[in-house]
């Protein structure tokens, strides 16, 4: 499948401060591609540099064969949305006002507006006052804007942080749509949950590299142990590791009919990043 | 460098209805006002007074409103939006100058109207004017773009609105000691010159070189606005 972003040894240095030290990834037209990492590990840096808000220290970094020097057209930017971590919209005008002025901006009929708000539940809402919005609310508005002129590729830093688990539901449920109508989505989270249910594929970012990066599934099966776990009938649980060992206990209570459940033990991808990083994604 | 004008005036539009819900910026209106009406009232106006009221109106509702709609942008994070959309920097610059440059046509001519100010020459007059506006403009640019936050602009903004609205009262200064003479060819000086010599009826073989005078701060400050813009846009 054709890439649509390519990253080669990209680095970048704050004075003394290393946040990307070499990291290389590329992501495949039509996916998800989730890039995870606790915070301060280099992701909102690595959006800003692909959306040409920041020049690398040294690599390279390309996305639809644009070259990073390019990355900051207004050619480019007609094909790219970027929700950053900290968009801001007009607190004194209404939804639609906002939208009004980013419909002209991007030279899209006044119409889309319609469409982008129903594609995040907030369609009668339009002539409510952005201030006087919920989290959750405002959040919807900045993705309803930055899908406005139909991106093909799409930049989320954090789109559910701090959102309660409702309006993250909702974003997700619109961004799954727009990924099955053909847009690519480049996402950065610390919510391992959500990279499961909505990544194709996802890259560890830690200590400026890359640690890991392979479809979720994929990864589960790589860290997986071979263990189970087994519920029996007199209400005990016990882990079995993987094995000749393992299999026979296993073999011992299903004969004597004691199993009341099996598990395996596949790590989610927060154990995997813990084992890889030996800390949690805050 | 292209500019589009149904995107300037989309971000005309925007700003026209945030400021009018604006209170706090929209205050500074009252300023230029509240003197027209005193001085109008308590003499017989003369063209010192009237430029007293211009040079304010150009320090404080073309500059700094200039320079308070900018900042906001940056304090609300609204600015990066802009910058990533394809509107391209003059774009946006000149959006973003409209409505602090038709308030103040709007201020002066109704200013001029309380104080009864007839310029002999008001084609010339209304160059030199709109030439100093330039240079406000970028001003307030320049400023919005380099503070973080509005109330921190209003601060800034206090010794500017000072030294351009109540300038000609430098020049008593530069009587006294010669080292200040440079302050006369402070923009809201020059024009002051170049209104007495239009009362007393100069040709323009008079008046250019107050103009270019003008034209100079403007293009100086308009490229500086451009550089700092250009600085925010990509982060080093
Ligand atoms: N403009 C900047 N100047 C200096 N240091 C910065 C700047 N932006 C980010 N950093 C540093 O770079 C590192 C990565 O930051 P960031 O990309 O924001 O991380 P994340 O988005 O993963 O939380 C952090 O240590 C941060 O302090
Ligand atoms: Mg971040």
């Amino acid at each position: 499948m054709e890439n649509i972003i390519e990253v080669k040894n990209l680095a970048k240095v704050f004075g003394n401060q290393t946040a990307l030290e070499d990291v290389n990834f590329s992501v495949k037209k039509g996916e998800t591609f989730g890039f995870l990492g606790p915070s301060g590990s280099g992701k909102t840096t690595t959006i800003k540099i692909l959306t040409g808000q920041l020049m690398q220290t040294a690599g390279e970094a390309e996305v639809f064969g644009v070259k990073n020097s390019s990355l900051n057209s207004g050619s480019y930017r007609r094909r790219i949305g970027v929700l950053s971590d900290n968009s801001g919209l007009y607190q004194r005008l209404s939804i639609e006002d906002n939208l009004k002025l980013y419909c002209d901006l991007y030279d899209v009929p006044r119409k889309r507006m319609d469409e982008v708000l129903e594609l995040v539940n907030l369609a009668d809402e339009k002539k409510k006052i952005v201030s006087k919005l919920s989290k959750g609310m405002l959040q919807r508005v900045l993705l309803a804007r930055t899908l406005l002129h139909e991106p093909e590729l799409l930049f989320l830093d954090e789109p559910t942080s701090a959102l309660d688990p409702a309006n993250s539901k909702q974003i997700h449920e619109g961004l799954r749509r727009l990924n099955e109508k053909g847009t690519t989505i480049f996402l950065t989270t610390h919510d391992m949950s959500e990279a499961e249910t909505l990544c194709n594929r996802v890259a560890f970012l830690h200590k400026g590299k890359i640690q890991l990066l392979d479809e979720p599934m994929a990864l589960r099966r790589q860290f997986s142990d071979g263990s189970v776990t087994v519920e029996l009938r007199d209400g005990k649980v016990v882990n079995l590791p993987g094995g000749k060992e393992g299999a026979e206990e296993v073999y011992n209570y299903m004969s004597s009919n004691q199993v009341v459940s099996i598990h395996s033990n596949e790590p989610t991808l927060g154990d995997i990043f813990v084992e890889i990083t030996g800390r949690e994604l805050v | 460098m292209t500019l589009s004008w149904k995107r300037i005036y989309a971000i005309f539009q925007k700003d026209l209805k945030d400021l009018s819900k604006n209170l706090y910026v929209t205050s500074i209106f009252i300023l230029p006002f509240l003197m027209a009406f005193l001085y109008g009232k308590m003499y017989d106006a003369n063209l010192e007074i009237h430029y007293i009221i211009i040079n304010l109106t150009l320090a404080s509702v073309t500059a700094f409103i200039q320079c308070a709609v900018i900042a906001e942008e940056k304090e609300k994070h609204t600015l990066r939006g802009l910058m990533l959309s394809p509107a391209s920097v003059a774009d946006i610059l000149t959006g973003k100058s409209l409505v602090s440059f038709i308030l103040s046509v709007v201020t002066i001519v109704l200013c001029a109207m309380i104080t009864g100010y007839e310029p002999a020459n008001i084609v010339y007059v209304s160059i030199a004017i709109f030439i100093s506006m330039l240079f406000y403009l970028a001003l307030g640019t320049v400023f919005g773009l380099l503070t973080r936050t509005v109330v921190e602009a209003s601060v800034i903004f206090l010794p500017v609105i000072f030294l351009f609205g109540f300038g000609s009262m430098l020049m008593m200064l530069v009587d006294k000691y010669p080292v200040l003479s440079f302050i006369e060819y402070l923009p809201n000086i020059q024009l002051v010159d170049f209104a007495y010599k239009v009362e007393e009826g100069a040709g323009f073989g008079e008046l250019w070189s107050h103009l270019a005078i003008l034209l100079a701060w403007g293009v100086v400050t308009i490229i500086l606005a451009a550089v700092v813009y250009k600085k925010r846009e990509i982060d080093k």
